[in-house]
């Protein structure tokens, strides 16, 4: 396994607002596994889900300069562009006519049960703090998350009034806020 | 700061984070976030809850991918850095390398003409310097001639002024009635010269000269032979001495002259 390159997020902006090629080699070893987890999860076809990664990188990449700490993290954003992409791709005409529609509630299971999700020795037991999410949560979660519903579509998808998803959402947020940080 | 916490509790900072808002929330959001600290702090700790919610759900993807994606980031980056490292090279280094370039590529080229041009301008001056030479050079002669001239002629007229000279036209004989010629005679200096640019005779062969007697106490004495050129003669011709002498005549002879006057052979004669 190739050496993966790990910067803390300031320098990483830095060297990538400075073109630097050690930010790009960063970029990916530090978030392609997490973004992919995104993609994966909106597009569930693997070679689709594997453009999609390469168009979010590449779109990052171009994108960068338009990129403000001040608005929020580095993840932030990028996860905004890959689950936009995704959608965008799932959208997409020769997608759609190449794909069938899934059933929802077991595609991230489904996935989960398809590929090897990352297991880190500081991520051990995360696992478990995340199965300590409420099930109505978790569902929401997932949905807008990873599966880039809006809440609105979340709303009307799950039948469920759209201040019990902002509720929902906001109370899965802190929770994880609980168990992560 | 009642407002701030409505703020944080309506949910909007989630969808802010979950990219699930218009774009009026989002600068709204952007906004509060600017002007207090307390909901950038909640901002982030979303974030980072929902970062590590989707690190703890990653999917690694497959190892060729990362060669794949990184090779095609490179080569927008290459291109990216080509492009920068000419807009670089255009602002800071190309430029003056060219400038430098230019200015020694026009300084050599212009040396060069300068060169070029200054050797046809010093080969002209020379040429014109050098024809200058010669006609100062030809006019300095002609000057000399002149002032010879001048100076001759001077010398004549003074001669011609001076009263001790006593002058005597010689006159054709029937031998040659045209023939004309002033004799002037110092009887003092016992000095005779012949005008020769009054001098009016036929052009004598090479066999033959002219010779000058003077008639001393009625016998011929010789004062030496001189020649009719072709062309104009200005010179006074100093002849031999004579003191005394009542008439003056010329005569044909053999050339280098005769002892005795070929009587026969007499063309100019005149006697004071």
């Amino acid at each position: 396994m190739s050496k993966k390159i790990k910067l803390s997020e300031e320098e990483l902006v830095l060297a990538l607002r400075n073109r630097e090629k050690i930010a790009v080699e960063a970029l990916y070893d530090m978030y392609s596994a997490s973004l992919f987890g995104v993609i994966s999860r909106i597009v569930i076809d693997e070679a689709t889900s594997e453009d999609v990664l390469q168009e979010t990188f590449v779109k990052i990449w171009h994108s960068f300069p338009s990129y403000s700490a001040d608005k929020g993290r580095l993840f932030t954003w990028m996860v905004n562009i890959a689950r936009n992409l995704s959608i965008d791709k799932l959208r997409s005409k020769d997608f759609k006519n190449h794909s069938k529609n899934q059933e929802l509630e077991n595609n991230v299971t489904f996935i989960d049960e398809q590929r090897n999700t990352v297991y880190k020795p500081e991520l051990m037991g995360i696992k478990d703090l995340v199965q300590k999410l409420k099930p109505e949560q978790k569902s929401i979660l997932d949905l807008v998350y990873f599966k880039g519903y809006t809440h609105v579509e979340a709303a009307d998808e799950l039948g469920i009034p759209l201040g019990t998803i902002k509720t929902r959402l906001r109370m899965a947020i802190i929770e994880l806020r609980k168990n992560f940080n | 700061m009642e407002h701030v916490k409505t703020f944080i509790e309506s949910g909007i900072l989630e969808l802010y984070v979950l990219g699930d808002v218009s774009l009026a929330e989002k600068q709204q959001v952007e906004a509060m976030v600017q002007k207090h600290p307390v909901v950038k702090a909640e901002l982030e700790e979303m974030e980072k809850a929902l970062e590590s919610y989707a690190f703890a759900n990653a999917i690694q993807p497959s190892n060729s991918q990362r060669t794949k994606i990184l090779n095609s980031l490179v080569t927008n980056l290459a291109d990216d850095s080509t492009f920068k490292s000419k807009k670089e090279e255009a602002i800071v280094v190309t430029m003056p390398a060219q400038q430098t370039n230019n200015f020694y590529k026009y300084a050599f080229a212009a040396s060069l003409a300068l060169l070029i041009g200054s050797a046809v301008g010093m080969y002209n001056l020379n040429n014109q310097l050098q024809q200058k030479k010669e006609e100062l050079v030809a006019m300095n002669t002609q000057n000399q001639r002149f002032s010879k001239t001048v100076g001759y002629m001077d010398e004549q007229l003074g001669i011609y002024r001076d009263t001790s000279y006593k002058v005597l036209r010689l006159k054709g004989t029937k031998n040659l009635p045209t023939g004309n010629v002033l004799v002037v005679w110092n009887p003092a200096k016992k000095k005779v010269m012949l005008d020769l640019k009054t001098l009016d005779m036929p052009v004598n062969d090479k066999d033959h000269q002219y010779q000058l007697w003077a008639l001393v106490a009625g016998k011929p004495v010789d004062l030496g032979v001189f020649d009719k050129l072709n062309n104009d003669m200005l010179d006074m011709k100093q002849m031999k001495s004579v003191a005394l002498a009542q008439a003056f005549a010329v005569t044909r002879e053999p050339r280098g002259g005769s002892i005795n006057p070929t009587m026969s052979e007499m063309m100019l004669i005149g006697q004071f």
